[in-house]
């Protein structure tokens, strides 16, 4: 039973011409991991939007078909009632701290706060997000004290504390140290153990090909091709239109080429390239 | 450029214990005395008699007194010397300073508008270094001010000492690629718009994805906000408000008959 | 009207005050740095009141003055003052007198005369006329020449708050169109910002003459109320 359904979005930043979304339909599972990619204005953070319901309630535009989420649309509901069922969390940790608040603990409490949980049930609640993304230890710092990764974590706490049933993350790792971006797909990694439903835009590929059940590459504001990871990541039609590949691929391509890669499928990760090799 | 923007001491006593809104009627009803009162000396009585000993009773003498030394006393001391110089006040002329008079009168104005500013900045210092922002932010939300107030409160407060530091940034760069910043006049009034421009812009490019970043947190809820921290109100703080407010009314009362 | 009040303050607002009041301040900081002989510290104000309305630019400004009286507690009994600058300017803006630069000058004018207007209350009963601020020189010599405290504070006032709010102004406008159309957008009040036709150059010098002749005219007018 798909709980994310969109049909035929078509969608216009107020004072532009072009559709940046042109007829998207996409349904995701309960429990799915997809993982989107797609060149830099191919639309990517607009279908971000449009599915956490920032489009067109935040940023206006016409908008034509319609987005559900567990059977209700996203016109049809208001902004902060659909926060409630979709969690959004984006590239810039810095911007993702509200500011009204001055540690860690007090921070993931603010959205419980504004949707008026009660006082006793915040600990617990707060508690569990600050496990679930390893942040426990900085319950009482200052979330401006905190590095990149450690920034990261708090944004997605903060998200996951409002227990949305579908998670939208939007390049979370795109401003990190690899230090930071291991931080942050541990957690996303435990999470899709956990059974959440992730839809993930993320441009390193060889992270996508070890998380997502399935990749949506979009281009031009279209999906292009949609699929197991291992089939559209090593796809020639992806390396033409400009898509972020990984090295492994290209290596392994240019091998093919060249008669050095004898494996019918091109690898994406460093392991599989490994072993490819190795035959 | 570089201000401290808590003051907030953490400690326990009495004056921290109070309600957040019990010390700020507190903090209000020392001013307006102050202000309201025609009697010459309330605001010396006020600073002796409520002022010193309230920093006695919060349990924050020392920090009180080292920023009446760093603050209060060097903006009322100015303030004492531009009225008692400037002042046309009165005949007796105790001296003459070039063509301005220093008269008896206007020294007695000087004396009391002085230590008036002395009282309405120590109560507000005394205010600030026993309340801590949040707390008061989740009282006064809880008694109906719209959530949108402690945000904006708090993350000016949070937002003010990183744009401050990038500024310094920003002056240091510039200054490092040549910018004038210090001679003739008409240099310093051009290197405003490099020292400003990139300040501004860089911060309202901000202003959109942090405000995705609090919607995505229920901000426009339309829901009744809770609270994390619960804080406490005692009928002594009812009590105490009341007395205040009768305190000011008096002062009122006081003025009026003198009018 | 509470209604229309209400659509002003957006999640966007919300976000923008804070950050204005932190450029209040900021640059009020840098002018000082500078030693120049103006505040410039409504900058912020007046941007929230072009494009968010009157009442976010009132909010902004007096609350700005509550922020800087934390470590500068001079600044705070003047927060009446910043709430009627934002106020004005968010006025003048829903006017249509933010689109050009000559009407900006205009704009930045009545912000100054109520800049000084309200500051004059609180200058003669709070300080007897003589405050803190540097222009205090200019009351204290008026007062020494035997004018009335009033007359002395309010000349004192239209006197400096031109040049001030003026350059205020100007500056805010500038800084509305060096932002993008698709930011703008998301503010309130996008259409108090649009430029007006009429070839931008050659009216930003007709704006500067009008300055410089407004100022002149202040000249006068104090010279006046001094005689």
């Amino acid at each position: 039973m798909a709980i994310v359904n969109l049909q035929n979005v078509t969608y216009k930043y107020p004072l532009t011409q072009t559709a940046v979304l042109q007829n998207i339909n996409l349904q995701v599972n309960e429990g799915e991991f997809v993982a989107v990619i797609g060149p830099n204005g191919a639309g990517k953070s607009t279908l971000c939007y449009a599915i956490a319901g920032f489009v067109p309630h935040f940023f206006k535009g016409e908008m034509s078909g319609t987005v559900e989420v567990a059977g209700v649309e996203s016109a049809k509901s208001s902004l902060s009632e659909w926060v409630l069922n979709v969690g959004l969390a984006f590239q810039n940790p810095f911007n993702q701290i509200s500011g009204a608040k001055y540690t860690v603990f007090e921070e993931l409490a603010f959205g419980l706060e504004n949707i008026g949980v009660p006082r006793d049930e915040m600990p617990e609640r707060v508690e569990r997000a600050m496990r679930l993304t390893g942040i426990s230890a900085l319950a009482d710092r200052s979330p401006y004290s905190l590095s990149g990764g450690q920034q990261q974590r708090v944004a997605l706490a903060s998200i996951l504390v409002m227990q949305p049933k579908v998670l939208v993350l939007d390049e979370p790792t795109s401003q990190m140290d690899p230090i930071g971006t291991r931080e942050v797909f541990g957690v996303i990694r435990t999470l899709a153990e956990n059974g959440m439903t992730v839809i993930l835009v993320e441009h390193k590929v060889e992270w996508i090909a070890e998380f997502a059940g399935r990749v949506i590459a979009l281009h031009d504001g279209q999906i292009l091709m949609e699929g197991k990871p291992a089939e559209v990541l090593t796809s020639d039609a992806l390396a033409e239109k400009g898509f972020g590949i990984s090295r492994y691929t290209s290596t392994a391509r240019a091998a093919r080429t060249a008669g050095l890669w004898k494996k019918a499928n091109l690898p994406v990760t460093l392991d599989e390239a490994a072993e490819g090799f190795a035959k | 450029m570089r201000e401290r923007l808590s003051y907030y001491i953490k400690r326990d006593s009495a004056l921290h214990r109070l309600n957040p809104l019990t010390k700020i009627i507190l903090t209000l009803g020392i001013l307006l005395v102050s202000l309201i009162s025609p009697g010459y000396w309330t605001a010396h009585a006020l600073l002796i008699f409520a002022i010193v000993p309230l920093s006695f009773l919060g349990r924050i003498w020392r920090e009180f007194f080292s920023s009446a030394i760093r603050l209060i006393i060097p903006a009322a001391g100015f303030i004492f010397l531009m009225q008692a110089f400037f002042q046309p006040l009165g005949e007796t002329v105790i001296f003459k300073f070039w063509v301005l008079d220093v008269t008896q009168e206007s020294l007695a104005f000087a004396f009391r508008i002085s230590t008036r500013i002395t009282v309405m900045i120590s109560a507000f210092t005394l205010f600030l270094l026993t309340t801590h922002p949040s707390e008061l932010m989740s009282d006064l939300t809880r008694r109906g001010l719209p959530g949108q107030f402690a945000y904006v409160i708090i993350s000016s407060l949070q937002i003010l000492p990183q744009m401050q530091s990038k500024a310094r940034t920003i002056i240091s760069a510039q200054r490092s690629r040549g910018l004038d910043t210090e001679s003739t006049f008409l240099c310093r009034v051009g290197s405003i718009v490099p020292l400003v421009g990139p300040l501004v812009f860089g911060s309202l490019v901000e202003v959109e994805e942090r405000a995705i970043a609090i919607e995505a947190r229920g901000f426009t809820s339309t829901h009744v906000k809770t609270s994390l921290h619960e804080i406490a109100d005692t009928k002594f703080d009812k009590t105490l408000r009341w007395v205040l407010l009768a305190l000011v009314i008096l002062s009122l009362v006081w003025k009026i008959w003198q009018l | 009207m509470f209604e229309k009040m209400k659509k002003d303050f957006t999640t966007m607002t919300w976000v923008l005050i804070p950050v204005a009041i932190a450029i209040n301040i900021a640059v009020g900081q840098i002018v000082v740095l500078l030693k120049l002989p103006v505040y410039l510290d409504s900058i912020g104000t007046v941007l929230v009141g072009i494009i968010c309305g009157p009442w976010a630019g009132a909010l902004t400004g007096a609350l700005s003055n509550t922020i800087w009286g934390l470590f500068n507690p001079d600044s705070l009994p003047w927060w009446p003052v910043a709430f009627f600058i934002g106020l004005v300017a968010g006025l003048c803006a829903n006017a249509g007198w933010f689109k050009s630069w000559p009407k900006v000058i205009l704009s930045g004018f009545l912000i100054a005369l109520t800049a000084a207007i309200v500051s004059t209350p609180i200058s003669v009963y709070l300080y007897g006329g003589i405050t803190a601020s540097g222009s205090s020189f200019i009351t204290a010599y008026l007062l020494q020449t035997g004018q009335g405290v009033l007359s002395a504070v309010l000349s004192t006032g239209f006197l400096v708050e031109p040049v001030d709010k003026i350059t205020t102004a100007m500056l805010a406008f500038a800084i509305v169109q060096g932002l993008s159309k698709r930011l703008l957008a998301r503010f309130p009040r996008p259409e108090n910002a649009e430029v007006e036709q009429g070839s931008s150059s050659s009216q930003l010098v007709t704006a500067l003459i009008v300055a410089v002749v407004v100022i002149a005219l202040g000249f006068f007018v104090r010279n006046m109320l001094a005689g």
